[in-house]
């Protein structure tokens, strides 16, 4: 605890306290803001008209909603990527990125579960899946280990703040309801030797355990597709196609917040060149394993060309969604790979494009997985209008759609605006380590 | 308000704007209308109607028109109904049950659509005049062989008649469509019968029970008449018991027994480990307090 007092932890403490949002920061959140009370419009109107607001219809009875919770469960996999792969493998440099993956992880996982029960016509029956959910169901799955992962994932947020939250306890005005509030999660924290010994142990044991259950909800995901038979998700690749395909994008999305957060709090000192430069070769790893399980998930496939399949494989390659899949194929995986490998492209401000890049090229991906299949199925319903052979998503269900990234941003944004983003006690053992 | 009408007016003749209230009618379609009469195991007939209109070099269904049906004759003692075809341009309805005695006691019936008062379309009729007939159904089963029988009747001002040289179609009605009895087409002799037999083994309901079909297509004076009888010729179903074991497909309680305890083990484990978490949670506040009173 002597640490704390040292000039320098004064000055590490200084830089990396939560700051009070400026103009740029007012103005992002109030778009976040607008963004989900859009979406909370279009949900109601949902609810008022039942499901028959959105574009699906009979064939594409899972459209963007599906989509962007494969996206959530996917990006929310950074999580037990930087904290607790990095953490058991001891890589040095990982503590000013943990927070934020961690973060984004816990966001990314409360929207996916929410945009779920968004896509239920019925969403005051949710509780039946609790009560009546049937075992053998993959759905089952899902609900259990998002809930599991959702747990762990606070936890592993919670208790590296506990140190820390001393210190935001001292540096808040007395009395406010921010130090309220600070001191309910954590002035029981006194920084004794055994407080410090339980925290270590609970912290280590969750890095354990969380790497299978995200490994658990990502494969578990993939199952909801690849265990019914359909064109392009009958395949038992699909596990290891997603896990990869979501550290991927995990990957993207620390790049691009820690980017963001290091221009918006001035953050240099903490998040260096060289903290990029190592994630930039992280993501051509990712991007390129990501990149041999597509070549095996579309290439053999192709190479057979079942009757039954072409519809599906020839709408990705040449037919209505060649312009999506092959742009989700260059600017999620091609263009990043090529500009990352030169260290010129590993520089923050080229990293942090290509961080989009992947992230945007991911989103439509999940798209691209999800919504053509259902298009071409083994078997057409019979007198069904043509009009549903095709899917274009409502108004609704883009202003939904964009409300829940939106209010996962603005989960990230609002933490960030009263926790420090970088581990303040972590940090400053670290530079007094090193010292 | 009149000196804006007169300006529009002449704005849109100086530039050849169509304006709304002051546009010339567009040219109406025309419709192509047919009706067929079809009738089921003697009961009231139903009316079918399909409306169509030429676009190009095809034809094509027209969509949501009001065909109105007509009995007897075009009046509105005669009105049966109104019906909007479909997507395929069809409209059907059965014949309303207040034309039941007036349907029995005629033997030639005149039925009519029509399509009048539309907007895009020119107004359109469609008559069919049918002579009433029926077909009678046998199904006959001697020293194990078995026969389907049909005897097609046709009503005249003394009663029923035989009908010679009628195509009729022996059939076995399944879920989706008729299944051929044996030929395709069968025609009526002097005595207006025509017989089948009959050595399919195919399964039926659960008693063995299977719908047997006697149909006439598109007679220029029956119409379409169809006349159906069961028999058990089929092979009785065993009904499908996988449900009451403990499969993949079964209901919640059936849950095969490797998948209750394998998952319920790894979260017992999972969750364990989670509740021992927060119990080391529990145990950090409460150092906390104890060394913040000391």
């Amino acid at each position: 605890m002597n640490t704390i007092a040292s000039p320098s932890a004064e000055q590490i403490t200084k830089a990396l306290l939560p700051q009070k949002f400026g103009r740029a920061g007012t103005i992002w959140t109030s778009i976040l803001v607008v963004l989900c009370l859009a979406g909370l419009v279009g949900y109601y109107r949902q609810l008022q008209n039942g499901l028959v607001v959105t574009g699906m219809r009979d064939y594409a009875s899972w459209g963007i909603y599906i989509s962007n919770f494969v996206f959530f469960v996917a990006i929310s996999l950074v999580g037990s990527l930087i904290t607790a792969i990095f953490r058991l493998t001891n890589v040095e440099w990982r503590t000013p990125l943990t927070r934020i993956s961690e973060i984004i992880a816990v966001s990314a996982i409360l929207f996916a579960g929410m945009i779920i029960i968004v896509d239920m016509g019925r969403p005051e029956r949710f509780t039946n899946l609790f009560f009546h959910g049937r075992f053998q169901s993959p759905i089952i799955w899902d609900v259990i280990v998002i809930t599991t992962y959702l747990t762990l994932s606070i936890l592993f947020l919670y208790f590296p703040l506990l140190p820390d939250l001393p210190i935001l306890i001292k540096n808040s005005k007395a009395g406010s309801g921010t130090q309220k509030f600070y001191k309910f999660l954590g002035s029981f924290w006194k920084g004794t030797t055994e407080q410090f010994r339980l925290s270590e142990k609970a912290i280590r044991i969750i890095s354990v355990m969380i790497i299978p259950v995200a490994l658990a909800i990502h494969t578990v995901t993939s199952w909801l597709f690849a265990t019914t038979y359909r064109p392009g998700w009958d395949s038992t690749n699909f596990g290891a196609y997603f896990v990869s395909g979501a550290f991927l994008v995990g990957a993207g999305g620390v790049v691009v917040a820690m980017y963001v957060f290091r221009r918006a709090y001035k953050l240099e000192t903490y998040i260096t060149e060289k903290h990029f430069d190592n994630m930039g070769k992280i993501l051509v790893m990712l991007a390129l394993l990501y990149f041999y399980f597509n070549i095996n998930e579309y290439l053999v496939p192709a190479f057979k060309m079942k009757k039954a399949e072409e519809h599906h494989l020839m709408g990705l390659f040449t037919g209505d969604f060649a312009i999506m899949f092959w742009f989700a194929i260059l600017i999620g995986m091609v263009i990043p790979v090529i500009t990352l490998i030169f260290p010129q492209g590993r520089k923050p401000n080229v990293l942090f494009v290509m961080g989009i890049f992947v992230v945007v090229g991911a989103w439509f991906k999940r798209f691209l997985i999800v919504t053509p299949t259902l298009l071409s199925p083994f078997l057409p319903i019979y007198d069904a209008p043509e009009s549903y052979s095709r899917y274009f998503p409502t108004w609704e269900e883009w202003a939904i759609a964009m409300g829940s990234l939106a209010g996962s941003l603005l989960i990230i944004t609002v933490f960030a605006r009263y926790f420090p983003i970088i581990p303040i006690h972590e940090t400053i053992v670290e530079k007094t380590f090193k010292s | 308000m009149k000196r804006y009408n007169y300006l529009a007016v002449c704005i849109a003749a100086l530039c050849n704007i169509p304006l709304p209230g002051y546009a010339q009618p567009s040219e109406k379609s025309s419709v192509r209308l047919a009706l067929t009469y079809n009738q089921l195991n003697y009961n009231l007939p139903i009316l079918k109607a399909s409306a169509k209109t030429k676009k190009g070099k095809k034809f094509e269904p027209v969509e949501g028109v009001e065909i109105s049906f007509f009995f007897a004759n075009e009046t509105s003692r005669g009105f049966a109904g109104r019906i909007k075809t479909t997507s395929k341009g069809e409209a059907s309805m059965v014949l309303p049950a207040r034309f039941k005695h007036q349907f029995d006691s005629l033997s030639t019936c005149l039925f009519k659509a029509t399509l009048t008062s539309n907007d895009q379309f020119e107004d359109a009729s469609a008559e069919v005049e049918i002579t009433k007939g029926k077909i009678e159904l046998a199904l006959i089963e001697l020293d194990s062989t078995r026969t389907i029988s049909a005897k097609v009747l046709i009503r005249n001002d003394t009663g029923w008649a035989a009908v010679p040289g009628v195509d009729v179609k022996l059939v076995v009605r399944r879920l989706l469509s008729d299944l051929s009895a044996g030929e395709e087409l069968y025609t009526t002799g002097e005595t207006g019968e025509a017989s089948a037999s009959y050595a399919l083994t195919i399964p039926g309901d659960i008693n063995g029970l299977v719908t047997f079909g006697a149909k006439i297509e598109d007679h220029d004076l029956l119409g379409n008449l169809t006349t159906t009888k069961t028999a058990n010729w089929g092979i009785p179903l065993k009904p499908d018991n996988t449900f009451a074991k403990r499969t993949l497909f079964a209901t919640r309680d059936k849950t095969p027994l490797w998948l209750l305890s394998f998952p319920n083990l790894l979260i017992a484990g999972v969750w364990g480990t989670i509740f021992y978490l927060l119990y080391q949670l529990i145990k950090i506040r409460k150092i906390g307090k104890t060394s913040s009173t000391t």
